[in-house]
């Protein structure tokens, strides 16, 4: 009894009303941890960086090196198209890989941290979209450096543009990118995202050749896939010497960039407001594990 | 007059047909001690995550320092520290770095997370792991440190989760000693959950949990007292042949396997002995004890 009542006196000592009236907490640390987090750890991962460099250029020089022999060197160069075309290559993978670590997250429970910090949960979406697409950004700057050595950049690249659209695309890729995050509850299913999401974006865009020539639904599907606009917005950047032309304005390219970048958010915080979107971090105690939960709408908004 | 550190009334979850949580009513005081003991499925950890905001209650409220959990979630999240039953910690970066971290995550200026998480990894024994990663730490050295996360911020309230599971004896007495030093350093409300009972005997008040309600609720002492002087185990070949017998003196028998267990109404040495030796070979054991925790669960559970 004597030692029950101990601490009691204890609290007592303290001001009762203790922090009644916290202020807020800001929000600008938060994010920032975030983004310093996934940056590091992709530095740390030197494999993960090394690919991002190196597959963009197995492109490039495969790919390029091969069609210009089959196709013949003709007026320009396959590969000066392919320059753009592998520059959101580099963009769309840092992007995608960087927003699906939120899933690794949900699984691994790193995730845990971020749900039970004081602030609502759209801004995990909005702290990993950017952390998504600030790595991305970080991985085609690097590229950038290579294909200025190797002396694959225009002279008249318009360098005010190109950031631009690093960034742009970057964002919307981050927003494709969150989106499978927030709908996806293992990483199980890697290869199906490979194969379903990554390569149908890459592939039904004008990375490898002008979205005119694309007929039929292969065409709408083009024009549909935000990614689009950004290898376009690429190509007004870094001018060909082939003369292929930008299939867009770019006024267009920037607006269906952004737009798209908001929307996934949107829908991505929306996701992630439920408590449904956690189902593996708090395997919702039941015989049936994580199933109920995420079948049914037990809840409704948390944050 | 201050709200209560936690509150809950009526507080349902059901998922589904499966309802986790069936009504569950709690007040912890400030500063108190608070053991939510039952075993696991009982819906132990769907109450914490109710009370933290984290899971919506199907029906019911819940509050924290005044607080209602769905009208301010992140108030609540501000107030409370969370210890998840399992790690929350990023293995791939070190204590230090997790620490760091995480005091961001609650907008803590760097030179203040520094001096406190210097403070916590002193008081947890973690120094010499302090720049290495979470990976390589033992077990009990990672719930220290997920401890240390959960404190980081100087919450009012402090959820434990399960803080000792699959941990060995000496991690478990660590972990104890560990949270009995926050309480005395900072007066903090603790609510714990744990099925390993004679943990929570430190425990200022208990509530037994079971099926998603609380089937009995008190302080440890009383609740023990109230169960009698002694516990008397005995054990037989065929219990079901010396039952009667033994019931017509100990009074009704609760039956482990081949132990028949009783809660003598007065404690009477010279009548047990009479008893043990009227029954001769047919016993193996007779055993008095002083009745704990784990008796007053199984007890309630008959």
């Amino acid at each position: 009894m004597s030692r029950a009542d101990q601490p009691r006196e204890l609290a007592g000592a303290h001001p009762a009303d203790r922090g009644a009236r916290r202020a807020r907490p800001g929000l600008w640390r938060p994010v920032y941890a975030v983004v310093e987090r996934d940056l590091v750890k992709l530095w740390r991962q030197k494999g993960r960086l090394l690919s991002a460099l190196v597959r963009p250029l197995i492109w490039l020089f495969v790919i390029g090196a091969g069609f210009e022999a089959t196709v013949g060197g003709g007026g320009g160069s396959y590969r000066s198209f392919l320059v753009p075309g592998v520059m959101g290559m580099a963009i769309l993978f840092g992007a995608l890989l960087g927003a699906l670590s939120t899933v690794y997250e949900k699984e691994s429970g790193v995730m845990r941290m971020l749900v039970i910090a004081p602030f609502a949960h759209r801004w995990i979406v909005f702290a990993k979209m950017q952390a998504a697409a600030v790595s991305a950004v970080f991985q085609a700057l690097l590229l950038l450096v290579i294909l200025a050595g190797l002396g694959d950049l225009p002279a008249d690249t318009d360098w005010a543009l190109l950031v631009l659209s690093i960034f742009a695309t970057a964002y919307a890729c981050a927003g494709i990118g969150m989106l499978v995050a927030a709908f996806s509850k293992t990483l199980d299913n890697f290869a199906a995202i490979m194969n379903f999401v990554i390569f149908p974006v890459f592939f039904l865009s004008g990375s490898l050749y002008p979205v005119g020539n694309l007929s039929g639904l292969l065409g709408v599907a083009a024009h549909l896939n935000p990614y689009t606009y950004g290898v376009d917005l690429l190509k007004h950047a870094l001018p060909q010497m082939s003369g292929h032309a930008a299939d867009f304005a770019v006024t267009l390219d920037v607006a269906v960039l952004a737009g798209f970048a908001v929307l996934a958010f949107s829908v991505s915080a929306w996701r992630f407001s439920r408590e449904q979107a956690y189902a593996p971090l708090f395997g919702f105690g039941g015989p049936k594990k994580g199933g109920p939960g995420a079948g049914k709408p037990g809840g409704g908004k948390t944050a | 007059m201050t709200a209560p550190a936690v509150h809950a009334s009526g507080l349902v979850k059901r998922y589904g047909d499966f309802t986790a949580v069936a009504g569950l009513d709690l007040e912890i005081g400030r500063g108190e001690f608070f053991g939510l003991l039952g075993p696991n499925g009982a819906g132990k950890s769907t109450s914490i995550h109710m009370l933290s905001s984290l899971v919506q209650p199907s029906e019911g409220v819940a509050s924290v320092c005044g607080i209602d959990t769905r009208v301010d979630p992140v108030a609540v999240r501000q107030r409370i520290g969370l210890v998840f039953q399992d790690s929350a910690l990023d293995r791939q970066l070190s204590v230090w770095e997790n620490l760091r971290f995480s005091g961001l995550l609650y907008d803590l200026p760097l030179p203040e997370t520094r001096e406190r998480a210097e403070h916590l990894i002193r008081l947890f024994g973690l120094e010499e792991k302090r720049d290495k990663p979470v990976g390589s730490l033992s077990g009990g050295q990672r719930r220290a440190l997920d401890i240390a996360r959960g404190v980081l911020h100087r919450p009012e309230v402090l959820f434990l989760d399960e803080p000792t599971i699959g941990l060995d004896l000496p991690s478990r007495r660590r972990i104890w000693r560990f949270i009995a030093q926050l309480r005395a350093e900072t007066g903090m409300t603790v609510l714990l959950t744990t099925h390993y009972l004679e943990e929570a005997a430190d425990c200022d008040r208990v509530a037994f949990i079971r099926g998603g309600r609380i089937v009995l609720s008190g302080e440890p002492a009383a609740l023990v007292g109230d169960l009698g002087d002694d516990i008397v185990e005995v054990s037989a070949d065929q219990p079901d042949a010396v039952r009667a017998e033994l019931e017509a003196v100990l009074g009704p028998a609760r039956v482990e396997f081949e132990t028949l267990s009783f809660r003598p109404p007065q404690h009477d040495a010279a009548r047990l002995a009479a008893l043990t030796e009227s029954l001769g070979a047919r016993i193996r054991s007779v055993v008095v004890r002083r009745p704990n925790l784990n008796d007053v669960f199984l007890w309630v559970n008959q």
